[in-house]
């Protein structure tokens, strides 16, 4: 009988506790979005299952000795896996469109100040009871503004660590939802004369150029912002492997196989921080709702600075352009052309979003850097 | 810490932090157009050598014409007989 007793002790059914299996119904949610709506699949079906492991009652898959504990502890504790991650899209990211276009560096910045600006919104959030964002906590949260996971999940791990599977899932989340969210935006703060204007083509950029490029921008970030090394140069490592020529092997690796080994093991591990405990507060709610805001307001202040520029620029700018400077690469871009056709069918606005788009993840990068480098 | 001195770090970091992005960037535009120009001196070079490849190109592409004519010779040969 006492044998039985202690069978029973060591099932399943006998340990669930309701918060846990509030948590493997949301891994379950991230399964059904991943694969039914096919939001950001690569991401969302790890972490969804990762989320199923991880609150396994008895098996304590998240615990010190288990696999998920290591795979968190090697890969994201250390910071690791995000900047692989982030050499594969370098190794992905073509910038002839930003290289024949400087400017849209400009649009880039100013789509970063949905991460400042929420920044601040996640303090003021401290009013309400229940709510105690730290610093660094809202610094975390903030860069979710930034549209860019692997910079996200990198910041969250140095910065609040604590928070990161919210972070994560909020952050994919959005990403995925850019195209409910941006176009009302770009539509109320353009006009139909706006939306209409065609951008001159593209000059042709040097093999040259495109090797040089993320060269400079790894001195740049030597010489003003050496916080922010980690990301952009993995980034430009990667971009140096696509556009040099002569290591084909490794960048097609990099943006093949490692990206996708890497991708795994970081979906589990950011599966492994959705625990009843950390993920059911009232403080992933906030986190919820200020990434909404943090990618709302960057895409309003990109549109706004395009506007901008188009008054005072030689050649025309079309508004648009300016909501793909919150990265979320090619999503945004898309999302900028599919605006642009409806105005204007002949007008293709895919290449000249594809500079915003770029300059946004170099932004991105560059503010994880600077929050870094001022709260870490 | 009171909310009030955190929300005067949020705006101070906010201000510096948009300031720095902009900077950062601004100087990445200059260093661009620096590079362009450096890029473009290159191609006064460049000629010279796509010349030789363009020149070897249309002498090699005379070999393979006569390629083409013995194997559609030969195709057409394949087809009279069966």
């Amino acid at each position: 009988m006492e044998g039985l007793l202690n069978l029973w002790q060591a099932t399943g059914l006998a340990n669930f506790t309701v918060p846990a299996l509030c948590m493997m119904a949301v891994g379950c949610g991230l399964l059904y979005l991943a694969i039914a709506k096919g939001f950001e699949p690569l991401l969302l079906v790890p972490i969804g299952f990762g989320a199923i492991l991880t609150n396994i009652p008895v098996a304590g898959l998240a615990d010190p000795g288990g696999l998920l504990y290591y795979v968190y502890y090697i890969g994201i504790d250390s910071g690791v896996f995000p900047l692989l991650i982030f050499m594969g899209v370098g190794a992905m990211t073509d910038f002839s469109a930003l290289i024949a276009n400087p400017k849209m560096l400009l649009l880039g910045a100013a789509a970063q100040f949905g991460i400042f600006a929420t920044l601040f919104g996640a303090i003021l959030l401290n009013y309400i009871p229940g709510f105690e964002f730290t610093l660094q906590d809202a610094s975390a949260i903030a860069i979710i503004g930034g549209a860019d996971g692997p910079t996200a999940i990198f910041l969250a791990s140095k910065l609040a660590p604590e928070l990161l599977g919210a972070i994560a899932v909020a952050a994919y989340s959005y990403m995925a939802l850019v195209p409910i969210i941006q176009p009302p935006i770009m539509k109320a703060l353009t006009t139909q004369e706006e939306r209409q204007i065609a951008m001159p083509q593209l000059r042709h950029v040097s093999k040259t150029e495109k090797i040089l490029f993320p060269l400079a921008v790894l001195g740049l970030t030597i010489l003003f912002l050496p916080a922010a090394t980690p990301l952009v140069g993995m980034f430009c490592l990667g971009n140096l492997m696509k556009e040099c020529g002569v290591v084909d092997r490794l960048s097609k690796t990099a943006q093949n196989e490692l990206i996708n080994i890497t991708t795994i093991f970081l979906g589990l591990a950011v599966g492994s921080k959705l625990a009843a405990d950390q993920f059911l507060t009232v403080e992933t709610l906030g986190i919820l709702a200020l990434g909404a805001v943090a990618f709302g307001i960057g895409t309003a202040t990109g549109v706004l600075m395009a506007k901008t520029m188009n008054k005072f620029s030689d050649t025309p700018i079309n508004p648009l352009v300016g909501a793909a400077g919150v990265s979320a690469v090619p999503m945004a871009a898309r999302v900028v052309n599919k605006v642009g056709l409806e105005s204007n069918p002949h007008n293709f606005l895919l290449m000249h979003a594809m500079g915003p788009n770029v300059a946004g993840v170099l932004g991105s990068a560059v503010a994880a850097g600077i929050l870094l480098a001022l709260v870490g | 810490m009171d909310i009030g001195a955190q929300l005067l770090q949020a705006g101070n970091l906010m201000l510096t932090g948009m300031v720095g992005v902009f900077v950062f960037l601004s100087i990445l535009i200059f260093a661009m157009r620096l590079l362009a120009n450096f890029a473009a001196q290159f191609k006064e070079v460049a000629p010279s050598t796509t010349r030789s490849k363009t020149t070897r190109a249309t002498s090699s592409q005379g070999v393979p014409q006569a390629h083409i004519a013995a194997i559609s010779a030969a195709v057409a040969a394949y087809r009279k007989n069966y």
